[in-house]
C-alpha cells in the first residue's frame, strides 16, 4: 500500500522530526512573533524569532502549533535552517522554498537536509501544509517588531 | 436477509454510478465522501442532457414552445420536491442555489425584518458554518443574542439544556437534523414542539436528513427546513427552502430582480405570489430539473429502503472500526441494529494527523474527508483540531469499508512505532 509516492512524500526524517521535534518551544526573548493559520484545515503555527543586536541576524526561530506531519517537520527543518540567516537570506529562502514545492528548485549543499520536502510537490493538495510556516516566517520577517494580525496562506 | 438486503441494494445501484467504476493511484476508487457530496447517477445526468439537448428556454417568460417545456419540466421538478418531503404546498418550495442560500433567505428576508434588540436566537455548538454565519450576522445587525444548545456526555443534542434556553424571547431555533461531524439524530419533531410553545419558529438544517431518510415536514412541523441538491445525487447549485405557505407569503422577498415581481414601475413594484417572489433572475433551470429527477431516482429505490441498508452498513462499519484501538470516534454509538445515528464517522488515530491520514488512504483509492467539516467551533468545543470522516451512502458496501478498514489500520501501522 505504501508505495514508493507516499514514502517520497513521508521521508524518515520527516517522520522523526514530526515526533521529535528540535525546535518546539519559545525563543527567549522574543523579537518577532507571528502566528499562521490554514482556514481550509484549521491547522496553527505560532512562531518566534530571536535576533542578534544588530536587528537583522536571525539567532533562533521556535515554533508551537499543531498540524499534519507535513506541517511540523516543515516548520522544524526550518527553524534549523534559520540559525545565523539574515533577514535577506531568510526571506530567499522563503522564495527558494516556494519554487521548490512547485517542483522547480532546490536548495544547494549547505541546506540539502530541506529537500527532503521536495516530496511534497507531487502531493498538490498538501502544498499548502509545508509552506504555512515558510509564509509565517516571511511575514514575521517583514512586520515590524509589532506581533501583527494572524496570515492566512489562503 | 440483512446480507442478502444489503448485496441487492448497493449491487443493484452501482451500475447507476459510472464514476465509481474507476481506479485511483491503480486501486479501485472506495468514496467515503458522501457527506460532502454525493455522486450523480445516469437518471440524473440523462435528465441534464435531455434538458439541454431538447427543451433549452428560459422558464415564465416565453409562449414558444421550448419555453412552455422549460417551465413545465422546472416546475415539475417543484412539485416532485414537494412530493418528496410531504409540503403542504407547491408554493411552499423555493429554488436556492444550495443549503446556505436558504438559511440565507431566510435571514435576510425573515430575521431582518422580524427580529429585535434581546431576541434570541438558539443555534447549537454541533452548526454547521452555514447555520452559524448568517444568524451571527442578523445579530449583529438586529441585536438579538445567540444561544447554543451544548453536547450530552454520549455527544449528542443535550434537549434538556434546548429546553433550559427556551423562553418567550426566544423567537429562533435553528438546528441541524442529522450532524455533518457527530452523526447523531437530532430530535427536531420535538424541538419543535418545545419551540412553538413559546411562540418561537424552528428552521431545520437538513443537508444531511434528506438524502438519507423519509422527511414528512407536515410531521415534523418545522417553519422551515432546507437542504442542498448535490448530496441527494442532483448536480451542485441547486438546493431548495420549504416554508410553511402563510410564512412565507408573510415574508418580504429577498432578492430583487426578473422572475419575482408582478408589477414594475419606474420607482416601484409588486411582487410575485409564492414560491416565485423568492425567485429572483433566471433560475438554475436544468440543475432544478435533474433534481427532480434525482427524488424520483431516490424515491424510486425507496427512503425507508436506503435508511434501512445505511444502517446495516453502519452497523458493519463501527464493528469494523472498533478492531483499532487507536481510534476516537465522535458523536453517539449507534445501536445493535446500526440504528440511531447517521451512516458516518468523524474519528481520530493516535497522533497520526487527519490529513496525513487522508493522503495515505487516497494512495489505497479511499476518498475520506479531513479537516473541521466547516464545524469549526463543534471541534473547538470537542478540543479536536481536525478530524478524519468517512461518510457512507447506499451504493456503498461492506467490501468497500473492509478496504477502508485494512487502509486505516496500514495507515497507523506506517506512522506506527512514532507513538507507541
Ligand atoms: C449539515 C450541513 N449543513 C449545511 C451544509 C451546507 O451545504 P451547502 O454548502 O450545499 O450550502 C452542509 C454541507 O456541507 C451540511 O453538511
Amino acid at each position: 500500500m505504501t508505495t514508493g509516492n507516499l514514502r517520497d512524500l513521508y521521508q524518515q526524517v520527516i517522520l522523526e522530526r514530526y515526533k521529535k521535534p528540535k525546535f518546539r518551544g519559545v525563543t527567549a526573548p522574543v523579537h518577532r512573533h507571528q502566528r499562521g493559520h490554514n482556514p481550509s484545515c484549521g491547522d496553527t503555527i505560532e512562531l518566534t524569532v530571536q535576533l542578534d543586536g544588530t536587528g537583522d541576524r536571525i539567532e533562533e526561530v521556535r515554533f508551537e502549533g499543531e498540524g499534519c506531519a507535513i506541517a511540523m517537520a516543515s516548520a522544524d527543518l526550518m527553524a534549523e535552517a534559520m540559525r545565523g540567516k539574515t533577514t535577506a537570506e531568510a526571506l530567499d529562502m522563503v522564495q527558494r522554498f516556494q519554487t521548490m514545492m512547485q517542483g522547480k528548485a532546490e536548495f544547494s549543499t549547505e541546506h540539502r537536509k530541506l529537500n527532503v520536502m521536495q516530496g511534497v510537490s507531487q502531493f498538490p493538495v498538501r502544498i499548502k501544509c509545508a509552506t504555512l510556516t515558510w509564509h509565517t516566517l516571511k511575514a514575521a520577517l517583514e512586520a515590524s517588531t509589532q506581533p501583527t494580525e494572524f496570515v492566512s496562506n489562503e | 436477509m440483512t446480507i442478502i438486503q444489503e448485496k441487492t441494494l448497493s449491487a443493484r445501484t452501482r451500475p447507476d454510478f459510472p464514476i465509481l467504476n474507476q481506479t485511483i493511484h491503480g486501486q479501485p476508487l472506495v468514496y467515503l465522501d458522501n457527506a460532502a457530496t454525493s455522486q450523480k447517477p445516469i437518471a440524473v445526468l440523462e435528465a441534464l442532457r435531455q434538458y439541454y439537448e431538447h427543451d433549452n428556454a428560459n422558464v415564465h417568460r416565453g409562449v414558444h414552445t421550448l419555453s412552455s417545456r422549460a417551465t413545465d419540466a422546472y416546475e415539475g421538478a417543484r412539485d416532485q420536491v414537494a412530493a418528496f418531503v410531504k409540503a403542504a404546498s407547491r408554493q411552499e418550495i423555493v429554488f436556492t442555489r444550495n443549503a446556505s442560500e436558504a438559511i440565507n433567505l431566510v435571514a435576510y428576508s425573515w430575521a431582518l425584518s422580524t427580529l429585535k434588540p434581546g431576541d434570541e436566537i438558539v443555534l447549537s455548538v454541533m452548526e454547521h458554518h452555514s447555520n452559524l454565519v448568517p444568524w451571527q450576522m442578523m445579530a449583529q445587525r438586529t441585536g438579538a443574542v445567540l444561544q447554543h444548545v451544548e453536547l450530552t456526555e454520549t455527544e449528542e443534542f443535550d434537549f434538556e439544556q434546548f429546553k433550559s434556553l427556551l423562553s418567550e424571547k426566544t423567537k429562533l431555533v435553528a438546528v441541524v437534523h442529522v450532524s455533518n461531524t457527530l452523526g447523531c439524530i437530532n430530535p427536531v419533531k420535538e424541538i419543535c414542539v418545545e419551540a412553538h410553545k413559546v411562540g418561537a419558529r424552528v428552521l431545520i438544517d437538513a443537508c444531511q436528513s434528506v438524502p438519507h431518510m423519509a422527511i414528512d415536514v407536515q410531521e415534523l412541523d418545522c417553519d422551515w427546513l432546507v437542504a442542498s441538491g448535490h448530496k441527494m445525487c442532483a448536480p451542485t447549485g441547486i438546493g431548495f427552502l420549504y416554508g410553511k405557505l402563510d410564512l412565507l407569503r408573510s415574508q418580504p422577498p429577498f432578492m430583487g430582480g426578473g422572475e419575482m415581481i408582478a408589477d414594475v414601475f419606474l420607482d416601484h413594484s409588486t411582487y410575485a405570489d409564492l414560491p416565485h417572489k423568492f425567485e429572483a433572475g433566471t433560475p438554475a433551470i436544468g440543475e432544478a430539473i435533474a433534481l427532480g429527477a434525482a427524488v424520483e431516482y431516490l424515491s424510486k429505490i425507496g427512503m425507508d429502503q436506503i435508511h434501512a441498508y445505511e444502517e446495516d452498513l453502519t452497523r458493519y462499519l463501527f464493528r469494523q472500526l472498533a478492531t483499532i484501538p487507536e481510534l476516537r470516534i465522535y458523536g453517539p454509538k449507534p445501536n445493535a441494529d446500526g440504528s440511531g445515528r447517521a451512516a458516518l464517522a468523524s474519528f481520530t488515530a493516535g497522533g497520526v494527523h487527519p490529513h496525513d491520514l487522508s493522503t495515505i488512504l487516497d494512495q489505497a483509492g479511499v476518498a475520506i474527508r479531513a479537516g473541521h467539516h466547516c464545524t469549526q467551533p463543534l471541534h473547538r468545543y470537542l478540543k479536536a483540531q481536525s478530524t478524519a470522516r468517512a461518510s457512507l451512502y447506499f451504493y456503498n458496501t461492506r467490501e468497500e469499508i473492509d478496504v477502508f478498514v485494512a487502509a486505516l489500520k496500514d495507515a497507523i501501522e506506517f506512522f506506527g512505532g512514532l507513538f507507541g
